[in-house]
């Protein structure tokens, strides 16, 4: 990996008729990290892992990643890195063993080996019960899981998860932790955005956070968390809804009827 | 409970199920100016058309052919009471038991209610119109009118404990995602059904009403028709006959009364097992890659071709799609021959039904179409996936249009004008997957999952602009070969050549396939977001 940066982006900018979704982002994510990019809903973080991961095209701005130009270079650039975005539908009506063989043989590699991998990668995600039903039949939390092993099936060196975790119930959220705890320990890179900071601060090495189109804040996970005792108080800070409190308004609530 | 507060408690819930169906009505006439607007101009283009059946009827008293017309519309309209709520699940929400499971209502008045609340409608008003006349059509004498007086509201209640029966058993199926399924496929057959109806027609109008006797005589006996048939054999003087018709529709009632309150029972007692239902035989049935895997290339165009292919069957839009090209194609030529205003040419028609299957690819996608766009990364991985979906569609069009052209001349007997046939055919399809592909390059559009309409609110100009400019671009794109077929069919001695035009055709068509994809690539493997973004709409 170039220098140790994963990801360089520059000047990012988009804007959706006069609604600025991205209002220039220059951020360096580093290599071999947990990064998380976390920010409240309409921050712009899906516009952005979009831009990034060559799925949208920026208005503004350059996106290198490993030193490949994303929109230069698509064939540096789409080797490299896996993708599982938010509100994207798979191919539903494809069985899970299915779509993990297509995409696999889409993406060039040998059909034999990715059979083998499919085969590991729904052990490991227990989804091996379900490979042959249709993605359409899966739960939220097997989509989540399916859509992991598709984005994980070449080895990608980077890893852009879009909400990964949304509507995942506990045992699916343990299982995609423990394969991706497993895959950034092996030197690769994992970008993923949320919005529980409870979650980020327990599997993140470095954030990033953003509010409104703009980085707010970035680096090692202790120098944003800084003086405050929680990551979720120092993103409240951040992004300025820190100390409100309308307690008081709703002094009826609770306590019994009356 | 003495007897009477009971009847009142019941009539109650009647009242309540009435109100219930009418506030659901005007609500759903609340939410938009259009929905009204479709709501009013179907009752008023409804109602004139039952007004002019009833007189239809009316007028037809007295004819021989009578009774026959008027028992097959019944039978006709029972068949569609039975099949209605099967396409339109949720049409009617008074319909859905799971949402009455909280109350505490007893069968017996829980069916009372709902049958009386599926009596306002449209639906029923128009069937009344129908029996109403068909009873004046058929009754002669006093005894005759007795009965349709009773034999008319029994036909009407036969036909919507019928539709509510059938919707009753088959409600797990309908909230399951292969209900939905079923019911996207419903178009076809009702489009299919209306234009296997519409040459009956045509052709009863030339051999005479007759030929319904024989059907109409056994239709008599099988309720609700059989309940006109009663009215008939009365003003015949047959009243043995018309007693047992008439008991035969009273027993229908009571079975069918009796299956829905046994279902509605069941229905509302056992927990609601839709999605386990329609999940475990598909996890149970092994889903292999079967021998034509193993045919199909090595490399990204097999792998599309795959997918593609698995998605003509499983994907009930694409299916849908694929059927009505199918069926369409085969039909247009074959009624023509059969009404005699065939032509050998128009076998080409399924080469151009089946060519629109390549328009609007990536569309078929819907946003799906990312994992797509994450692989190509050059124009040489766009033009491989092009060439998959093309080929996909060529492996079931090009054998489809070989046979239409087939059985077009072999019901002409005209075997001199097959090779023009088969040539043009094949030139055709041809042209429509190349301009086909250009336009799913550069005119994608998104296909909503949801639903009958196959444009998303704001695309439907793009839409039609890329069909219409892709078809009237192939048909001129195959300008060299009409007019190669023309010439020699004009020139003295040109039929001598005619074998020529298959070959030719076919390798033109080969020729416009081959640019359409060099042509076309590029563009995709530019414009990969563009087109993610235009199919990822609604």
């Amino acid at each position: 990996m170039v220098d140790g940066v994963a990801v360089r982006v520059q000047g990012l900018w988009k804007q959706f008729g006069d609604q600025v979704a991205v209002a220039g982002i220059d951020l360096e994510l580093p290599a071999g990290k947990f990064v998380g990019l976390v920010g409240p809903n309409g921050a712009g973080k899906t516009t952005t892992l979009s831009m990034v991961t060559g799925l949208l095209r920026p208005d503004h701005g350059t996106v290198e990643i490993a030193g490949h130009d994303v929109w230069r270079d698509p064939v540096g650039v789409k080797a490299r890195i896996g993708v599982l975005p938010e509100g994207l539908r798979l191919f539903e009506r494809l069985s899970g063993r299915e779509l993990l063989a297509y995409s696999g043989r889409l993406r060039g590699l040998p059909g034999a080996e990715v059979d083998k991998r499919a085969g590991q990668l729904l052990d490991v995600l227990d989804l091996a019960g379900a490979q042959h039903k249709l993605v359409v039949d899966y739960s939220t939390g097997m989509r989540k899981k399916i859509g992991l092993a598709a984005a994980l099936l070449h080895n990608p060196e980077v890893l852009f998860l879009d909400e990964p975790f949304e509507g995942v119930d506990p045992v699916s959220a343990q299982i995609i932790r423990g394969v991706l705890e497993r895959y950034t320990t092996s030197g690769a890179t994992v970008v993923f955005s949320s919005h529980v900071m409870e979650l980020v601060e327990s599997l993140c090495d470095w954030v990033a956070v953003m509010a409104a189109g703009r980085i707010r804040a970035h680096g090692p996970l202790a120098e944003v968390r800084g003086e405050a005792s929680s990551l979720q108080e120092a993103f409240l800070e951040l992004v300025g809804a820190g100390g409100r409190d309308h307690g008081s308004h709703l002094d009826w609530l609770g306590g019994g009827a009356r | 409970m003495t007897g009477e507060e009971g009847t009142k408690g019941e009539e109650s819930v009647t009242a309540v199920f009435v109100a219930l169906k009418l506030s659901l009505l005007r609500n759903g006439l609340r939410q938009s100016p259009v929905r009204r607007t479709t709501y009013i101009t179907t009752l008023v283009l409804v109602s004139v058309f039952a007004a002019f059946q009833f007189l239809a009827l009316v007028v037809l008293r007295g004819n021989a052919h009578a009774a026959s017309v008027t028992v097959l519309l019944l039978a006709a309209m029972a068949l569609g009471w039975a099949f209605m709520p099967l396409f339109f699940p949720s049409g009617d929400e008074t319909l859905d038991p799971t949402r009455l499971v909280m109350f505490p209502l007893r069968p017996r008045p829980l069916v009372r209610a709902l049958l009386v609340a599926s009596l306002v409608g449209v639906g029923p008003l128009f069937t009344l119109s129908l029996l109403a006349g068909s009873a004046i059509a058929l009754a002669h004498g006093a005894a005759a009118f007795v009965v349709s007086l009773a034999a008319v509201p029994l036909a009407l209640l036969v036909c919507v404990a019928l539709a509510r029966a059938v919707a009753a058993a088959n409600i797990r199926l309908l909230s399951s995602r292969r209900g939905r399924d079923l019911a996207l496929l419903s178009g076809l057959v009702v489009g299919i059904g209306a234009q296997l109806a519409n040459f009956g027609m045509q052709q009863l109008g030339s051999a005479g009403l007759g030929e319904l006797d024989p059907v109409a005589d056994v239709l008599a006996w099988v309720p609700p028709a059989s309940a006109l048939g009663a009215v008939h054999s009365v003003s015949e003087g047959e009243y043995g006959a018309g007693l047992a018709q008439f008991a035969l529709s009273a027993a229908a009632l009571v079975l069918l009364l009796g299956v829905w309150s046994r279902t509605l029972t069941r229905l509302m007692t056992s927990p609601d097992g839709s999605t386990l239902q329609a999940a475990e035989p598909a996890g149970k049935r092994e889903r292999r890659s079967g021998g034509l895997a193993r045919l199909l290339p090595d490399g990204r165009t097999g792998t599309v071709m795959e997918r593609s292919l698995r998605y003509t069957w499983r994907d009930p839009k694409t299916k849908a799609a694929w059927a009505t090209s199918l069926v369409i194609g085969l039909l247009v030529p074959v009624f023509n021959v059969l009404k005699g205003t065939g032509s050998v040419y128009f076998a080409c028609f399924a080469a151009g039904m089946l060519g629109v299957q390549m328009y609007n690819q990536f569309g078929q996608d819907s946003s799906a179409f990312w994992l797509v766009a994450m692989t190509i990364s050059s124009t040489r991985d766009a033009r491989a996936e092009l060439r998959g979906r093309a080929l996909a569609i060529l492996l079931i069009s090009l054998p489809y249009t070989v046979l239409v052209v087939v059985v077009t001349t072999a019901l002409l007997h005209d075997w001199a004008g097959l090779p023009k046939a088969l040539g043009l055919s094949l030139a055709l399809l041809g042209a429509m997957l190349a301009a086909g592909t250009w336009s799913s390059a550069r005119f994608p559009y998104s296909i909503p999952q949801e639903g009958y309409r196959n444009v998303a609110p704001g695309q439907s100009g793009l839409a039609t602009a890329a069909i219409f400019g892709g078809m009237i671009g192939a048909v001129l794109l195959c300008a060299p070969v009409i007019a190669l077929t023309i010439w020699l069919s004009v020139e003295a001695g040109g039929d001598r050549w005619s074998w020529l035009l298959p070959p030719v055709g076919a390798g033109y068509g080969a020729l416009l396939v081959y640019l359409g994809l060099r042509l076309s690539a590029p563009q995709t493997a530019r414009r990969l977001p563009e087109i993610l973004a235009a199919v990822s709409k609604g």
